[in-house]
C-alpha cells in the first residue's frame, strides 16, 4: 500500500506530468564547449613541429610540406581530441572548440627542450633517422640517402659506421626519427613544462 | 521435505549485471551461500608497459584510459606523484580548479556506481534518474575541461585551462539542480519500503572484517572505518574543512547512502571552491625530474597507489598502479556475499560494492 502511495505521489509531481504530455526533446546542438578535432585556422604553419611534438597519440597530427608552405594534417582515427596541439601551437594554425580563445585568455603555454639519445646497441646504422628528420632535409638538401652528409650543421649524420649527433639545440622534438627507426634505438627525451606568462613577466 | 543440492553457481564472466567481465563462483546449499571465490583476468591490457619509457604528457593520457568511469583522479594521482618526484608546487587557483574537477568526476561516479545497484535491485525507475543527473555533471565537467570523461585537465605545475566567471555561474546554477534532483532521489531511496527489503541487514561486513581485508573507499566507510579518506590528508581539501561521511551498519544500505552523502558533500566542496577561488596563475611551470615515489590519493572507490620511478628527463622507468577496487572486490566475495540467503544477493551485494575491473586489471 506505501509502495502504491509512493508511486502515485511520484508520478501526480506536475512537472512529471508537464513533462509526460508535453515531452519534447530537446534539439540536438553541439556545445560551444565542445572538443573537436583540430581544424585549420587559415594562419600560416611556421614548421616548428610543436604540435607533432605534444601530441600523445601515434600517428595523430603530422606537418607536411605543401607545395610553398607547411601545413599540419590531423589523422581523425588516431587523433584523442586532446587539444593539446592547439594548445602549444605559438602561431594559432590549430583551433578546436574553445580550446584555442581560452588559452589566449589565460595567456597559458607550453615550454620545452630535447634530448636525443641513440642505443648503440639497438641501431643498425641504417640512417632512417637521419634522413627523415626534416631539420636536417631543410639544413642540408644534398643529404645522402644512407644518412651521411658534408654539412656540419645537420641535427645528426652517419659518422664512421654510426650515429653522430651534432648539434641537438636543433631539435624540435618531433619525433619523426624515432617513428621511422626499425629498431626503436634513437629516443627523443621531450621535456615539456606548462607555463602562464603571468608568471614570466 | 525439500531436497538441498550442493552445487557451485558461476555468475559470470559475461552476466547481465556486471558491466565488466569477472567471475563469482558460488558454493551454495539450495540457495545460501557458502563460500565465494573471485576469478578475474578477462580484460588485462598491459597500460603499466605502455606506459615505460614515455614522458608525462603521453602517460597522462593512458593513465586516465586505466578507468573509464573515475579517469579524472587518476589523471590527479599521477600528475600528483610526478610533482613530487620533481618537487614543483601548483599555484592556489590550479589546485582549487583541479579540487572541483576531482569532484565532478567523483559525483559523476557515485552516481554511475548507485545507479547499477538501483538498476541491479530492478528498481530502474530511479536508476534511469540517476543517470539523467549524471548526464549535467558530466556537462559541467565538459565545460571546465572540454571532454566528458577523458579530460587531461592536469597537468605538472597546474591545470590546463582556467574557469571563467560565466561558466562558474552556470555551473553552480547546474550543481543547484543536482542538488535538488538529489535530494528528491535520496528520499525516493531511504523510504522505498522494496529497497528497504533488498538493501538493509543485506551484505553486512562488520568493522573488524572490513578492516582485516583492507577495504578502502565507501565500501570501508559504510561498515565505520574511521579516518580512511585520503582527502582528509591531502592539503587543498584539508584548507577546505573536508569532513569525512561515515556510517556504520556496513550492509548494502549503507554503502550506497555513503556515496549519495558523498555527492552532497561533494557539490558542497565545489560551491566552497567556486567562491573561494583565489586570484593567480593557473600554472606554475618546472620540468620534470628523477626519481622514485609512491604517492596515493582518494578516488572515488577508494585509495589509489601510484608508485613511479623516472630518469632525469621525466620519463617514466618503471610504474605500478594500485587501484581501490581489488581490496573490495576480495573483501566483498570473502565477507559480504558470505552467507548470503539468495543468489539474487549475490549480484546486488557484489555491485553495491562498486567493483571496477578495468581499473584492478589495468
Amino acid at each position: 500500500m506505501r509502495s502504491i502511495i509512493y508511486y502515485i505521489r511520484e508520478f501526480l509531481r506536475p512537472e512529471w506530468l508537464k513533462k509526460f504530455f508535453f515531452a519534447k526533446t530537446a534539439p540536438l546542438v553541439t556545445p560551444p564547449y565542445f572538443k573537436d578535432y583540430p581544424s585549420l585556422t587559415g594562419k600560416e604553419c611556421t614548421g616548428c613541429f610543436s604540435c607533432m611534438m605534444i601530441c600523445p597519440a601515434p600517428g595523430g597530427i603530422e606537418v607536411l610540406r605543401q607545395k610553398d608552405r607547411w601545413e599540419p594534417e590531423i589523422y581523425p582515427g588516431h587523433c584523442i581530441r586532446c587539444g593539446l596541439c592547439v594548445e602549444a601551437c605559438p602561431e594559432d594554425v590549430l583551433t578546436s572548440g574553445r580550446v584555442l580563445d581560452v588559452t589566449r585568455h589565460d595567456r597559458t603555454a607550453f615550454r620545452s627542450w630535447y634530448h636525443l639519445e641513440v642505443d648503440n646497441t639497438l641501431c643498425m646504422r641504417c640512417g632512417n633517422c637521419c634522413v627523415s628528420c626534416p631539420i636536417n632535409k631543410q639544413e642540408d638538401p644534398q643529404l645522402g640517402a644512407t644518412g651521411t652528409s658534408s654539412s656540419d650543421e645537420v641535427i645528426m649524420r652517419i659518422e664512421d659506421g654510426r650515429v653522430q649527433i651534432l648539434h641537438e639545440e636543433k631539435c624540435t622534438g618531433c619525433k619523426t626519427c624515432e617513428t621511422n627507426c626499425p629498431n626503436q634505438a634513437i629516443r627523443v627525451a621531450r621535456m615539456v613544462e606548462g607555463v602562464h606568462e603571468e608568471v614570466e613577466a | 521435505m525439500k531436497k538441498t543440492v550442493d552445487v557451485s553457481i558461476p555468475l559470470g564472466p559475461m552476466n547481465p549485471c556486471w558491466k565488466e567481465p569477472l567471475r563469482l563462483k558460488c558454493e551454495t546449499a539450495g540457495e545460501r551461500v557458502i563460500r565465494t571465490e573471485v576469478e578475474l583476468g578477462y580484460m588485462k591490457k598491459g597500460i603499466e608497459r605502455i606506459m615505460r619509457g614515455r614522458p608525462w604528457q603521453e602517460v597522462m593520457f593512458l593513465a586516465e584510459r586505466v578507468c573509464g568511469i573515475c579517469s579524472v583522479v587518476h589523471n590527479m594521482v599521477f600528475i600528483e606523484a610526478m610533482e613530487e618526484i620533481s618537487e614543483i608546487t601548483i599555484p592556489p587557483r590550479a589546485a582549487y580548479l583541479r579540487v572541483i574537477a576531482n569532484e565532478l568526476d567523483r559525483i559523476a561516479s557515485h552516481l554511475i556506481a548507485n545507479f547499477s545497484y538501483c538498476y541491479t535491485i530492478e528498481h530502474e525507475t530511479l536508476a534511469m534518474y540517476l543517470l539523467n543527473t549524471r548526464e549535467t555533471v558530466l556537462d559541467n565537467l565538459e565545460r571546465l575541461t572540454g571532454s566528458r570523461i577523458n579530460t587531461a585537465y592536469m597537468i605538472p605545475g597546474g591545470v590546463r585551462f582556467d574557469l571563467l566567471p560565466e561558466d562558474a555561474a552556470a555551473m553552480l546554477a547546474d550543481l543547484a539542480w543536482v542538488e535538488e534532483e538529489m535530494k528528491r532521489h535520496v528520499r525516493i531511496f531511504e523510504t522505498g519500503p522494496l529497497i528497504a527489503l533488498r538493501s538493509r541487514g543485506i551484505g553486512v561486513m562488520t568493522r573488524e572484517e572490513a578492516i582485516l581485508a583492507h577495504t578502502v573507499g565507501p565500501t570501508a566507510r559504510a561498515s565505520g572505518v574511521p579516518d580512511c579518506d585520503l582527502r582528509l590528508r591531502h592539503p587543498t581539501y584539508r584548507e577546505l574543512g573536508f569532513e569525512q561521511v561515515t556510517r556504520t551498519e556496513g550492509d548494502n544500505f549503507a554503502r550506497i547512502m555513503v556515496r549519495f552523502q558523498e555527492i552532497f558533500q561533494s557539490i558542497d566542496l565545489i560551491r566552497r571552491c567556486v567562491d573561494t577561488l583565489p586570484e593567480g596563475p593557473i600554472r606554475g611551470g618546472g620540468f620534470c625530474k628523477a626519481g622514485e615515489t609512491t604517492y596515493s590519493g582518494e578516488a572515488p572507490r577508494g585509495e589509489l597507489t601510484y608508485h613511479i620511478k623516472t630518469d632525469e628527463y621525466g620519463r617514466v622507468l618503471d610504474i605500478a598502479i594500485r587501484t581501490p577496487s581489488i581490496m573490495n572486490v576480495e573483501a566483498c566475495a570473502h565477507s559480504m556475499i558470505k552467507d548470503a540467503t539468495s543468489i539474487a544477493d549475490v549480484t546486488s551485494t557484489f555491485i553495491s560494492s562498486d567493483p571496477c575491473i578495468a581499473c584492478n586489471e589495468r
